[in-house]
């Protein structure tokens, strides 16, 4: 007996009523709920085409359109006796799909509208959260190429501005509702489209597929992004809005931003969710990046972050101001940030508070990024 | 504050939010006119069974934000065919509630004080 396995949940109403599922050897199918039996709910299933089910989620096909041309080779019945976590069997139908009385009716789309925006289009299509930005360096004034160190800088930093956004809005949440987050990977994004058309375009999509509700963990990132971006032409107001996001995400847009005038570029971005009705877009052209950068660099301790740590002190070099201490997770060192605390009098074994900025700076041409902690207090804990 | 049906610790989540001022939502009904029987939590209709989604997500009642949905999607599904829409006057006091999965998509968690039916409307199709 052939079984296939839920995968996305396209169409929600007091259970999945629309959902995707794989066979074992990647064939894909469409199932869609239909009475019960015996209390248990039931499922009419059929294979479906790819491409087919690419242009249902975008919302150009109807679902009884895409099952009546599937189910011309089978179609099936699956009972979820054990939910839809467990495999589900395929017990073939015999009748023509058309006389079952299971079809839904005509006109059942997953979008009103189809989409015009390659961001939204995609996010759609794959069912996951997109996003697509753009840069014109010079090289690509006169045709479709970009240099390999702008592009993997461009990435890097976008990717790297991700992280630290996500990690900001991460610690807006409440402990409880950050632990109800899965957030492995959360904030890590694929190419999937490396050189669209037009402009030198490249479309990302979220690594980790949207959680049981349809929501990508990257939009609380993607949403940050948007503010610091609002203002790029306006730098006092810009000014305004990344000082209140203050810390590594502030220090990563600054990075950004140096990058894009070093590289003589502007970007434009633009992301979606399947389920939105237009893309958020934002950008920065080349000649708003620099006034940007002169005013955000005048800023002091921009991108730094207050970080307290408490444990045993490991390590007191008054002479050259370095530091370690054991703390709960494991050895921290750094040192005293200038015109900081002495080291003098400070015991080894001695157990103290820390408190410290943390900064980032980019390891030259890596793309790395290398963490200090700079001690700003001490006191005996 | 008590729910229409015991929820688990942490249900609703805190995304989940208070009805402060009224709003409508559509909820697909067997019923003419509908019964509290339209109202049920798929957990409520199904004690024993294994769902897809959190515990606190099979408590909760779906509904959408927009009419539209209801009309011209769910309607269409096998499922819920001969069903009518019950447009429901949200308020305060009716509970909390969530958007999920599609966007006019939502949970709702009502309150066990709220009168439902008393706030239910039968919409022609």
């Amino acid at each position: 007996m052939k079984t296939i396995r839920h995968t996305t949940t396209l169409f929600y109403y007091d259970g999945p009523q629309v959902f995707e599922a794989r066979d074992a050897i990647g064939g894909h199918y469409v199932g869609v709920m239909v009475e019960p039996q015996g209390g248990e709910d039931r499922y009419l299933v059929a294979g479906v085409a790819p491409e087919r089910l690419r242009q249902f989620r975008a919302g150009t096909i109807d679902l009884r359109s895409l099952l009546t041309e599937a189910a011309n080779e089978a179609w099936y019945l699956a009972t979820a006796a054990a939910g839809l976590d467990q495999p589900l069997t395929l017990v073939p139908q015999d009748t023509g799909l058309t006389q079952s009385g299971l079809l839904p009716d005509a006109g059942f789309v997953l979008h009103d509208r189809p989409a015009e925006e390659l961001a939204l289009r995609e996010a759609r299509e794959r069912n996951n959260l997109v996003l697509e930005i753009a840069a014109d360096p010079p090289e690509a004034a006169e045709e479709h190429r970009i240099r390999v160190g702008t592009l993997v800088g461009l990435l890097g930093h976008v990717q790297l501005m991700v992280k630290h956004a996500y990690g900001a809005a991460l610690r807006e949440l409440s402990p409880d509702n950050r632990r109800a987050i899965d957030k492995t990977d959360a904030h890590l994004m694929d190419v999937v489209i490396p050189a669209a058309a037009g402009s030198f375009r490249v479309v990302m999509e979220a690594a980790k597929t949207p959680d049981m509700l349809g929501q990508s963990e990257l939009a609380r990132a993607l949403q940050r992004l948007d503010v610091l971006f609002e203002n790029a032409g306006n730098p006092q107001k810009a000014l305004a809005k990344v000082k209140a996001h203050r810390g590594h995400l502030a220090g990563a847009y600054l990075r950004l931003l140096r990058f894009l005038v070093q590289h003589k570029t502007g970007l434009r971005y633009s992301w979606a969710e399947p389920g939105f009705a237009k893309s958020n877009n934002r950008a920065v052209t080349e000649a708003e990046a620099g006034p940007l950068v002169d005013m955000l660099s005048g800023v002091s301790n921009l991108g730094g972050e207050s970080v307290t740590l408490v444990g045993a002190c490991e390590k007191a070099n008054r002479g050259t101001g370095a530091w370690g201490l054991l703390t709960a997770d494991g050895v921290c060192s750094g040192k005293v940030k200038e015109g900081g605390p002495s080291l003098e009098g400070l015991k080894i074994g001695g157990n103290y508070k820390f408190s410290c900025i943390e900064e980032i700076e980019e390891v030259e041409g890596t793309g790395r990024e290398q963490r200090t902690l700079y001690l700003i207090e001490h006191e005996p804990a | 504050m008590s729910y229409r049906e015991p929820l688990p610790e942490g249900c609703p989540p805190e995304a989940a939010e208070e009805i402060p001022a009224p709003r409508e939502v559509f909820r697909l009904v067997r019923g003419n006119p509908p019964t509290l029987n339209d109202f049920k939590s798929q957990r409520a209709e199904k004690p024993e069974a294994v769902f897809k989604v959190s515990e606190c997500q099979a408590r909760g009642l779906s509904v959408f934000a927009e009419r539209r949905d209801a009309e011209e999607r769910a309607l269409r599904l096998p499922r819920f065919r001969g069903c009518s829409i019950c447009r429901v006057t949200l308020q305060d006091g009716a509970g909390r509630i969530q958007q999920t999965f599609q966007p006019s998509h939502h949970t709702w968690w009502p309150l066990a004080a709220f009168d439902i039916l008393a706030h239910c409307g039968l919409q022609t199709v």
